[in-house]
């Protein structure tokens, strides 16, 4: 089974992937539509969409819609950008000449 | 989703992409909404204004015309409350509003032109309705739509042709044609959560 380290760490992993790739389609997201979507507990996508947050890749909104806080999420020019280059990346990992190797 | 730090494959990661972003296509459903509502609404105001000219002594047929106010009202506050209830802002979906945006400002725009000979303005209302209704079906990806705003442009020219006598007739079809069988069939579609 191929690894891939040298992908970019931030991405790299499940959820923050799935959140990443769910925010490059659409415009903003509520938090409570990508628990939805992912799957993932509350407290674990909460972690992730900090780290996403902390690192730039996403920007995080908090309202008040009908007296309840909403968080919204959409994704930044440089999470666009590092989105791009991942997926980039895993080509490159996944062409049939670097598996060869 | 699983544990955050468990690694993935490259197939893995490529499951994870496609399967997110499949999740994110534009809910069409929303559509179908403004297409039966507009539909049902100026189908009743044409064939109204139609039969009243056709077998009555009514001075004002057209009076008919007075039921889209409410109706603008009604669909604003329909999109108002969607707005409100969405979890998320699709691109496609704010494309969708703006190029319907931009048709109700244009038909205002061509009502206010218009203003003194409102018993011309139907063939100019269905070019201008082709345009939102063709790019809405390309936007959904649903034929139906833009077969519907290509119905739209022949009556437009159908009706131009043919003489103000036929215009409301004209549009009653168009209506049919372009908004209530699209409509329907948008709501019926089989695989009805997400397209």
């Amino acid at each position: 089974m191929t690894r891939f380290k040298e992908l970019d760490p931030i991405l790299h992993s499940q959820l923050r992937l799935a959140v990443i790739s769910l925010l490059v389609g659409i415009e903003m997201a509520e938090f409570t539509y990508i628990r939805e979507q992912t799957g993932a507990t509350a407290g674990n996508l909460s972690i992730q969409i900090t780290k996403l947050k902390e690192a730039g890749y996403i920007e995080v909104t908090k309202k008040f819609k009908n007296n309840y806080p909403q968080t919204l999420c959409s994704i930044t020019k440089l999470g666009k950008q590092k989105f791009t280059e991942y997926v980039n990346d895993l080509k490159d990992y996944l062409s049939p000449k670097q598996n060869a190797k | 989703m699983e544990n955050e730090e468990k690694m993935m494959t490259g197939e893995e990661s490529l499951r994870i992409i496609t399967e997110m972003i499949n999740k994110t296509k534009f809910d069409i459903r929303q559509g179908s909404f403004y297409l039966l509502f507009w539909g049902w609404l100026i189908f009743v105001c044409s064939l109204s204004d139609y039969l009243l000219q056709k077998f009555t002594d009514i001075a004002h047929p057209y009076y008919v015309w007075f039921l889209i106010i409410p109706g603008v009202f009604v669909s604003m506050f329909y999109g108002f409350k969607t707005g409100q209830k969405a979890k998320v802002r699709t691109y496609a979906g704010t494309l969708y509003m703006w190029i319907w945006m931009g048709f109700l400002i244009a038909a205002t725009v061509l009502f206010i032109i218009q203003s003194k000979r409102m018993d011309l303005v139907s063939p100019y209302i269905l070019l201008l309705a082709g345009l939102p209704t063709f790019i809405s079906g390309f936007i959904i990806k649903f034929r139906p739509l833009i077969l519907g705003g290509i119905c739209f442009w022949i009556l437009a020219l159908g009706i131009y042709f043919a003489g103000p006598s036929f215009y409301s007739l004209g549009t009653a079809i168009a209506m049919l044609a372009g908004y209530l069988i699209p409509g329907y069939m948008l709501k019926n579609r089989v695989d009805h959560d997400k397209v």
